[in-house]
């Protein structure tokens, strides 16, 4: 019995929580409708589309290959992002430069993005600082697998 | 003649009021559950680019459910899958027909009582509608001829059925108080005052019975906290095999029901259209002064304050809904028989005793 | 045997080795770069040093023999210290080409560095440039910068093939290591140069670039490619979940073996590794009309023929062409069915006509396991097509990777001749449109064995890659129509690994009887 009436109180307490929500919100989304400006906002919404959140600076979103300063792609293709990432979605092929201070470059560059996590391991990983996730883009949905299979083209901009 | 004519504006009112009622019940709900959780909640719908907060999303949603595909499964019984929703909205539709809405109105000579049948066993009429509701989880769970959903439906009729057993025992302390079954009579027996100052009501005379008859109607209604019979997030109920309108069905039901559930409430324990202290010519207030208002204005706060009424406890049901998590199934039968029945049997009794003096 | 002390512990060592070999025995590691067990200790690279009680200065490990009570600290503060020194210098002048680098990953300068070094660079002055990307040899690329002077590769030009075609110019800061004016490296074994340079200085272009060696699987082998059957290493990739890797194998590396091919392997052995991926046959193709059949149906299909034949009296009517590249038992399990339960006679050999021998490793029979079938008793008759023409209703073939042009087009002309044309191929080739059923085989690196090579040593070989498609070893098939056959179905029950196979041969047949595992 005792036991029953414990659970009886927080019920109450239950309710009393989100009764208080409700009211407050209410309040505020009354005030809003009223025409008053209040620091506090009924709801924590942002409406997406039209509305965006700021992303941080350490957001890690769409992957971007480096450049150097004569356009050619920073990677030396040392494959440790292919090694370290852990979905296994990088794939770089190497070719021969003929410059024999840069002597490797990559001839194959591949992302595919329907399987990466975003861990920016890859990122941490490459020792040419050529690949960043800072492109601040996040919305790349496609309608075909395929179309989300980034190539070197696609990755340099 | 007329007569008939008036029935049928009776019945065509309520049914709207009834159906509109649920439709927004819909997306009162939204808001409802968005505002406890500091969303803003469905805002998107709208016609020719205007929103006004989502007042529109129940229609879209109407439209969605009527044009989705309505999926029979090959296996199921086509003829009770197709007759369960039907059955479970027929039973809960009717029940409107024995809610005073209001006393009466006057119309020249004409009185026009605001309410559609006025039964003589008008409580038991409702209580019976309700329990027929069962056939139509039942219906749906074997027809659909698939074993989760038959068990959802069996759970579902237990649930309900001993709920019922409550449900009735809680209100017969009410009957005694009211002696009468005539729902009008009842209402009309709450306008008086207790200890000179107090509205009549069920809630002051029968606090136990309330208490109980809330708690029933809860379970009746089938939704979180008593949620077993659909369970839809992992239990799987009984209308699993159901799909588009008749799936609408069963929502609009579920709906339905609170409306119907809040209506008994305001009738049996909060006065129904009763207004404290309005009387037919107008206002008596217990310390002395009154105001006098015209038949018409007073037939309007009282059907208001039915409307209010029921408006109230369905935000209450809502907010139940969306505070509470689901019981387990021995916590509900052991709620439903070993506390709910008999704190109304104690309620049976302590009403005799006190009645009796 | 002496004793002496190693980091306070004791050890019973031999009398003349140096204090590197015994630390190495008693597993304690010591440092090293220029040293390599194949030459003399040289000295060059300091990476070595040890302390020694009783001496002033640290010595090296790799040029100090031991002495009786002889007290050694491999891992004082003082030789660490030193190590770091050492490493320091070193890379002074090595460039931090790490991630373009092949050797990445197996590179013994990288692995010290992570082990003692971690410091920044303390020298303010720029590296020395020198030529990153110079061709001296047929498949060597050598980057001065990276080279440590550790002459492992003179040495070995030097030592062991003679031929001293690299050598070290200039002096100090200047010295390198080059070609005598523009000569390459031009010999059988200067694949092994890119292998025992301790860094990535020279390279192998067969490798260079193709992928990095942390993805590669190592698998022993041995080389089927002459009749010394080299030990070797197999890598293979291990291929990635979602991106297909061009081939399987990647390189081959020699695998120490004192017996037989000590350090090294040649240059034939490691490059000619394609016909592993290239041109497989992964799919039985039945060309007679009978539709798709699976392995146990072309087995029992086959033992039907032999049956008919068999209980006709014609079994002289069956014949085999087989070749060198069948494992010792899958020879005996032939052996055993035809010779002796059928009496088959006509069996031949075909094999590419030998090579050239270069008195070192490479011998002239470029064929795995001719010794053992010789041993096994076979009188490895050449093909002699005359014989069998119109004579055969029956012919088994045995497919290798490369025919010799003269066999094949007198195979083309006998199988004209034959009723029913088996043939068993780890290659689709000319002949699979020709007979009737086309069986794909396991090459040696996807099946279980044994092979004898030229000196008549018995070596086993394990299963490093996964046989293609429906390829089968021939063991496997053997022995399952040895069964099917019936004649002598216990005797066949028993091999269920070539194992098993390999211990009935060392009690039937004198040869392997005293031979090791
Ligand atoms: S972010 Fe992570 S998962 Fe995505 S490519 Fe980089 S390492 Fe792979
Ligand atoms: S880690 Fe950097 S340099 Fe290396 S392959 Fe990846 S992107 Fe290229
Ligand atoms: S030789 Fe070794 S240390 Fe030098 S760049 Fe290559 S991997 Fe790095
Ligand atoms: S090239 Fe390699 S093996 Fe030759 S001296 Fe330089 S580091 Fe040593
Ligand atoms: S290994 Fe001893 S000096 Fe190089």
């Amino acid at each position: 019995m005792i036991k029953a009436l414990g659970y009886f109180i927080e019920i109450i307490k239950g309710s009393i929580i989100t009764t208080r929500h409700f009211v407050v919100n209410m309040h505020f989304h009354i005030l809003k409708v009223l025409g008053f400006k209040t620091k506090r906002k009924g709801a924590v919404t942002i409406q997406y589309p039209e509305q965006k959140r700021e992303i941080a600076s350490r957001h890690r979103s769409l992957h971007r290959l480096m450049k150097r300063a004569d356009g050619k792609p920073r990677c030396v293709v040392c494959m440790l992002c292919v090694t370290v990432c852990p979905s296994e979605c990088i794939y770089v092929e190497a070719a021969e430069d003929p410059d024999p201070e840069i002597q490797k470059y990559p001839s194959i560059f591949i992302i595919d993005l329907s399987r990466c996590c975003f861990c920016g391991f890859c990122v941490e990983a490459c020792p040419e600082d050529a690949l960043r996730m800072d492109t601040g883009k996040i919305e790349f949905a496609e309608y075909s697998r395929e179309d989300m299979v980034y190539n070197l083209e696609k990755l340099i901009e | 003649m007329n007569e008939l004519i008036i029935i049928l504006i009776k019945i065509i009112c309520a049914l709207v009021w009834f159906l509109l009622l649920t439709l927004y019940l819909t997306w009162a709900e939204r808001k409802e559950s968005a505002v406890i959780q500091d969303r803003i909640g469905a805002n998107r719908a709208s016609i020719l680019g205007i929103r006004i907060i989502g007042l529109f999303q129940p229609f879209a949603d109407a439209i969605k459910m009527i044009f989705k595909e309505d999926f029979t499964p090959r296996f199921s019984r086509r003829f009770l899958h197709t007759l369960a929703p039907f059955l479970s909205f027929f039973f809960v539709a009717i029940t409107i027909t024995a809610i005073p809405f209001g006393d009466v109105l006057k119309i020249g000579k004409q009185t026009i009582k605001l309410q559609i049948l006025d039964i003589n066993v008008g409580l038991l009429f409702v209580l019976a509608m309700l329990s027929l509701g069962i056939y139509g989880i039942i219906v749906s769970g074997w027809a659909s001829n698939n074993r989760y959903a038959l068990v959802g439906g069996m759970r579902g009729a237990a649930q309900l059925v001993s709920y019922e057993v409550a449900l009735g025992l809680s209100l017969v302390g009410l009957i005694m108080v009211f002696p009468s079954l005539r729902l009008s009579e009842i209402v009309h027996a709450q306008g008086g005052l207790l200890f000179g100052f107090l509205p009549k009501w069920g809630i002051f005379l029968q606090p136990l019975g309330l208490l109980v008859f809330f708690f029933a109607a809860l379970a009746e209604t089938k939704r979180v906290p008593f949620d077993l019979p659909e369970g839809e997030n992992e239990i799987v109920g009984f209308f699993t095999e159901y799909s588009g309108l008749k799936w609408g069905l069963f929502m609009m039901t579920d709906f339905m029901e609170i409306i119907i559930v809040s209506a008994l409430l305001t009738t049996l324990f909060f006065g129904g259209w009763q207004v404290p202290w309005l009387a037919a010519d107008g206002f008596h207030f217990p310390w002395g002064g009154q105001w006098l208002l015209p038949h018409g204005i007073v037939v309007l706060l009282q059907v208001l304050s039915f409307n209010m009424k029921v408006i109230f406890f369905c935000w209450l049901q809502i907010l139940i809904r969306w505070t509470y998590p689901r019981f387990r199934y021995d916590q509900v039968m052991d709620l439903g028989w070993k506390l709910l029945i008999p704190l109304s049997l104690v309620n049976i009794i302590g009403t005799g005793i006190v009645m009796s003096f | 045997m002496i004793n002496i002390f190693i980091d306070d512990k004791p050890f019973k060592v031999k009398e003349g080795t140096t204090v590197l070999k015994a630390a190495e025995e008693a597993g304690i590691a010591i440092p090293h770069l220029c040293f390599h067990s194949a030459f003399p200790p040289e000295g060059s690279c300091r990476m070595c040093l040890v302390e020694i009680e009783g001496l002033p200065k640290l010595e090296l490990a790799c040029s100090t023999q031991v002495r009786e009570g002889m007290k050694v600290s491999t891992r004082s503060e003082k030789v660490i210290e030193a190590r770091k020194g050492v490493l320091e210098f070193l890379l002074a002048e090595h460039p931090p080409d790490c991630p373009i680098c092949d050797k990445a990953g197996e590179c013994k300068l990288q692995d010290y560095y992570e082990e003692y070094g971690l410091f920044d660079n303390r020298f303010r002055e720029s590296k020395e440039k020198k030529q990153k990307n110079v061709k001296i040899g047929k498949s060597l690329i050598l980057d001065q910068e990276r080279c440590i002077l550790c002459t492992r590769c003179v040495r070995f030009l030097r030592d062991i093939t003679k031929t001293r075609e690299l050598g070290v110019f200039n002096r100090g800061l200047h010295s390198e290591i080059n070609t005598y004016n523009g000569e390459p490296v031009n010999n059988n074994y200067s694949g092994n140069l890119a292998e025992i340079c301790p860094v990535g200085a020279i390279t192998d272009s067969d490798f260079r670039f193709k992928t990095r060696n942390w993805f590669l699987k190592e698998g022993e082998s041995i080389c089927p490619l002459c009749s010394r059957g080299c030990n070797i290493y197999i890598e293979s990739h291990k291929g990635f979940a979602r991106f297909p890797v061009p081939k399987r194998v990647y390189r081959i590396k020699s695998r120490e073996n004192h017996e037989v091919n000590g350090f090294w392997i040649c240059d034939l052995g490691r490059y000619g590794y394609s016909y592993l991926d290239e041109g497989r046959l992964d799919k039985i193709c039945v060309n007679n009309g009978k539709g798709n059949l699976t392995w146990q149906e072309c087995v029992v299909s086959l033992t039907d023929e032999i049956k008919k034949l068999h209980s006709a009296k014609k079994a002289s009517r069956i014949a085999l062409i087989l070749n060198l590249w069948l494992s010792n038992e899958e020879l005996f399990l032939i052996k055993k069915i035809f010779v002796d339960d059928l009496g088959v006679k006509n069996i031949y050999f075909v094999d590419s006509s030998g090579g050239e021998t270069d008195d070192f490793l490479l011998t002239s029979e470029r064929c795995p396991n001719k010794r053992g079938a010789q041993e096994i008793g076979y009188d490895l008759k050449p093909l002699d097509s005359e014989n069998l023409m119109n004579k055969t209703d029956l012919l088994l073939i045995f497919g290798m990777p490369a025919y010799d042009p003269n066999n094949l087009a007198e195979i083309k002309a006998l199988f004209e001749n034959v009723k029913t044309k088996i043939y068993f191929s780890s290659h689709s080739d000319e002949l699979c449109s020709l007979a009737d059923i086309v069986l794909p085989t396991a090459l040696i690196p996807e099946k279980e064995g044994s092979l004898t090579n030229v000196d008549g040593i018995v070596q086993k070989f394990l299963q490093v890659l996964e046989a293609p498609g429906e390829c089968r070893p021939e063991w496997e098939v053997f022995v399952d129509l040895g069964r099917e056959l019936g004649i002598n179905i216990n005797y066949y029950k028993q091999f269920n690994t070539p194992e098993v196979v390999l211990k009935e041969m060392r009690k039937e047949i004198s040869f392997f009887e005293n031979k090791s595992e």
